[in-house]
């Protein structure tokens, strides 16, 4: 068997495996009396050591199988989960992460996992030595494997409807295990929780009862649209094809990636086609055209829908972060992570989680006081740091909440001052401000630097990287309440609609994300605020800011303009084009800046009728 | 004889609610709870046939409540209440032995059709 192949399949799924294990791990932490925390790292752990063993990764099966064998004892009681025994397991899992990244990069050889080997045995023989028992004693195979062609098979799809579609499929197993033996549950149950389940699942009964008293206990657990059973020959392993239990397939990231950009420039074509077609006046060419564009419009949906990641994937790696900060620092966080189910598209997913490390350890760092300090506040002792994701309009909005000190301002000003990024004659930092001074390059006021954060690094990485992906940073902040931090992303990346905007003879496109409404300039309208335009828009002072004058335009300008108002958050500006040319999806292509480019852009894309535009950057011009 | 009913949940919004959803399909409801604890003492002196329990609540849980009315009664037939996302909380429930659950926001005929499948 040539293995090499399957080795980036190890890898995610022992990632995964290993996410849980540390998830778990928290909550055991949390409540060492309960019980359900040890069974799933037991099969986690297990299952690590099966792919490993099978990849003839010798150390990872190793240390997972002494693992196994420590947390046997720990599940059957016989061991307790003291916090010794809990730091222990949280190193074997690091280790195990290690030992998996190793062994697929080809480093196995250079890998020394003795120390927790050793450690691990340790706490394991210490009980054996203290109860003698016979050798044979325990079952060497837990996971009980389903005997070919033993029993029946059963298929379940719950409706569409069905809420909560993991917890009825429990409830429909735990009902079925009344009647007899179940074999071969797909997905695992563990996987019935994930936020992916899709309400069909499968497995295999052993019982003395007739078919029809299985469906009856199956339908009467409520919500399930479609029961179907088959007597399993031992001959057929794999019955159905088609109409199953959803399957998934991991796919390389890269073959999606290349196959959004062949639809985006599908989506070019076919806007040219529509175009050229409504030119020609030609019916039979405008009915292919319109057929054309619906089988893409639906084509890119579907890639659209298949990167859509829900933001757990990356958020689940938190609670331990935060946890092993707090440890360090001697604070003492209550970590609450909301909205998991969010999805947002993969690329940018990725691309935030850094930016979520930077700010949750500003948070533990920075936010949050030690106890004794927040004792004296008259605060609880143990500060909560929350993580959530919400939709709101048209994007995702992300937020690192703390209830800690606030961030100084008064330090922020000073040192902001000093740098020359504000006026000499301001004298409090509003919000926009506060954001704006931290999103500066290089911009931090840690005294000194810790190994966690004030690095100088910190929230200008965070806006650039989310300015990247044509989001936006808002930051609130109270002395003595706390700080949040709000990432507002675009749902999807590679195509948005935008807004095609002339000025001058150039055309440029503005995603519609940020696009509050757009209006005629309203001559009479405008007025002058510290000695800038603004316009006033139902009661309110609106900033303005003319494409002309920042890109330096010259000629006539036309006597009407429109104005496009720009909403991040709350904060508002008005932004005078030439004129609107229209509405367009646009498949965004990134620009490595030229020196001296104006920092407004965000990238580049061609227009359907062939032309390169610049995308103006939202952000950059509120 | 119609079946009686405990409704448990710290918003009286949503006693109120669950009240008169069950009242008006003909059962009889014998008590209320605010609280996780009160259920179980009032599950102790009531015996009702059916427990409606909303998940999150101060003091004692749902869950817990859950757990405590089973030790007194194995057969005690549980509805859980819950809202959105609550998938983990609410396999949990199932695990401590709730025999069914309903999500809000409530639709009558949802939830008459699960205290159904409970008592049938």
């Amino acid at each position: 068997m040539d293995r090499s192949q399957y080795a980036e399949l190890f890898l995610a799924e022992s990632r995964e495996h290993l996410s849980t294990v540390n998830q778990l791990l928290l909550e055991w932490e949390r409540d060492p009396q309960a019980s359900e925390p040890v069974q799933g790292i037991f099969r986690a752990v297990h299952t690590i050591k099966g792919m490993a063993a099978t990849m003839g990764y010798g150390k990872v099966a190793d240390l997972a199988h002494r693992t196994e064998n420590l947390l046997d004892l720990l599940r059957r009681g016989d061991l307790s989960a003291t916090d010794e025994i809990l730091e222990l397991l949280f190193q074997s899992a690091d280790s195990l992460d290690r030992a998996v990244e190793a062994s697929v990069a080809g480093r196995e050889a250079d890998l020394d996992v003795s120390a927790v080997v050793r450690a691990v045995d340790q706490a394991a023989t210490a009980y054996e030595q203290m109860v003698p028992r016979p050798a044979k004693a325990r079952p060497s195979a837990p996971v009980v494997a389903a005997p070919p062609g033993v029993g029946r098979r059963v298929q379940v799809v719950l409706r569409q409807e069905t809420p909560l579609k993991g917890a009825r499929a429990i409830l429909i197993l735990r009902r079925v295990e009344a009647l007899g033996t179940l074999f071969a549950v797909e997905p695992a149950p563990v996987a019935l929780e994930a936020e992916g389940f899709d309400g069909r699942f499968a497995f295999r009964i052993e019982a003395a009862v007739s078919d029809e008293v299985i469906e009856r206990t199956i339908r009467e657990a409520g919500d399930v649209e479609r029961v179907e059973l088959v007597a399993e020959e031992a001959a057929a392993p794999r019955p159905e094809a088609a109409g199953g239990p959803a399957r998934h397939i991991r796919v390389d990231l890269r073959r999606l990636d290349a196959l959004m950009n062949r639809i985006g420039e599908l989506v070019t074509s076919r806007d040219r086609l529509a175009a050229l077609s409504t030119q020609r006046a030609d019916p039979e060419l405008e009915d292919l055209a319109v057929g054309i564009s619906r089988l893409s419009g639906e084509l890119q949906e579907e890639i659209i829908q298949a990167r859509m990641t829900p933001v757990w994937q990356v958020f689940d790696r938190f609670p331990r972060l935060v946890r092993d900060l707090a440890r360090r620092l001697g604070k003492q966080i209550a970590f609450r992570v909301a909205g998991k189910e969010i999805e947002l598209d993969r690329a940018i997913l990725e691309e935030i989680g850094d930016a979520l490390v930077h700010l949750l350890r500003n948070a533990v760092d920075h936010g949050i006081e030690s106890p004794d300090e927040r004792t004296a506040l008259g605060k609880p002792p143990e500060g909560v740091i929350e993580l959530s994701a919400a939709r709101e309009r048209a994007t995702v909005a992300i937020r690192v909440q703390d209830d800690g000190r606030g961030i100084d301002r008064e330090k922020v000003l000073a040192k902001a001052k000093a740098r020359g990024l504000v006026e000499p004659s301001t004298e409090t930092l509003t919000d926009d401000l506060l954001v704006r001074v931290l999103a500066r390059s290089g911009f931090t006021t840690a005294a000194r630097v810790s190994d966690v954060s004030g690095r100088g690094v910190g929230v200008d990485v965070v806006a650039d990287r989310v300015r990247a992906l044509g989001g936006a940073v808002e930051v609130q902040s109270r002395p003595g309440e706390g700080t949040t931090f709000t990432l507002r992303l675009p749902t999807t990346l590679a195509i948005v609609r935008a807004l095609i905007t002339r000025v001058g003879e150039e055309r440029y496109a503005l995603p519609i994300t940020h696009v509050a409404e757009t209006l005629d300039l309203d001559a009479a309208a405008v007025t002058q605020v510290d000695g800038r335009d603004a316009m006033t828009l139902r009661e309110a002072v609106v900033p303005l800011v003319h494409l002309r004058q920042l890109l330096e335009v010259s000629g006539e300008e036309p006597a009407r303009r429109p104005v496009i108002v720009l909403q991040i958050g709350e904060r508002r500006t008005g932004l005078v084009v030439d004129r609107l040319v229209g509405q367009q999806e646009i498949v965004v292509k990134t620009i490595t800046p030229l020196t001296g480019m104006l920092p407004i852009f965000s990238g580049a894309t061609i227009l359907s009728e062939g032309l390169p535009v610049l995308i103006l950057d939202a952000g950059a011009l509120v | 004889m119609s079946h009686t009913v405990l409704v448990c949940d710290d918003a009286i919004f949503m006693r109120t609610m669950i009240s008169d959803i069950l009242s008006e399909a003909g059962y009889e409801v014998v008590g209320e709870a605010e609280t996780g604890a009160q259920a179980v003492e009032l599950y102790r002196q009531l015996k009702p046939d059916l427990v409606t329990m909303d998940i999150v609540m101060p003091d004692v849980g749902g869950i817990d409540a859950v757990r405590e009315i089973v030790k007194i009664d194995p057969d005690a037939r549980v509805l859980m209440c819950s809202a959105m996302g609550q998938q983990a909380l609410v396999v949990e429930a199932i695990q401590a032995g709730a025999k069914d659950f309903v999500v809000k926001p409530f639709q009558p005929s949802r939830v008459l059709e699960a205290v159904q499948r409970v008592l049938g």
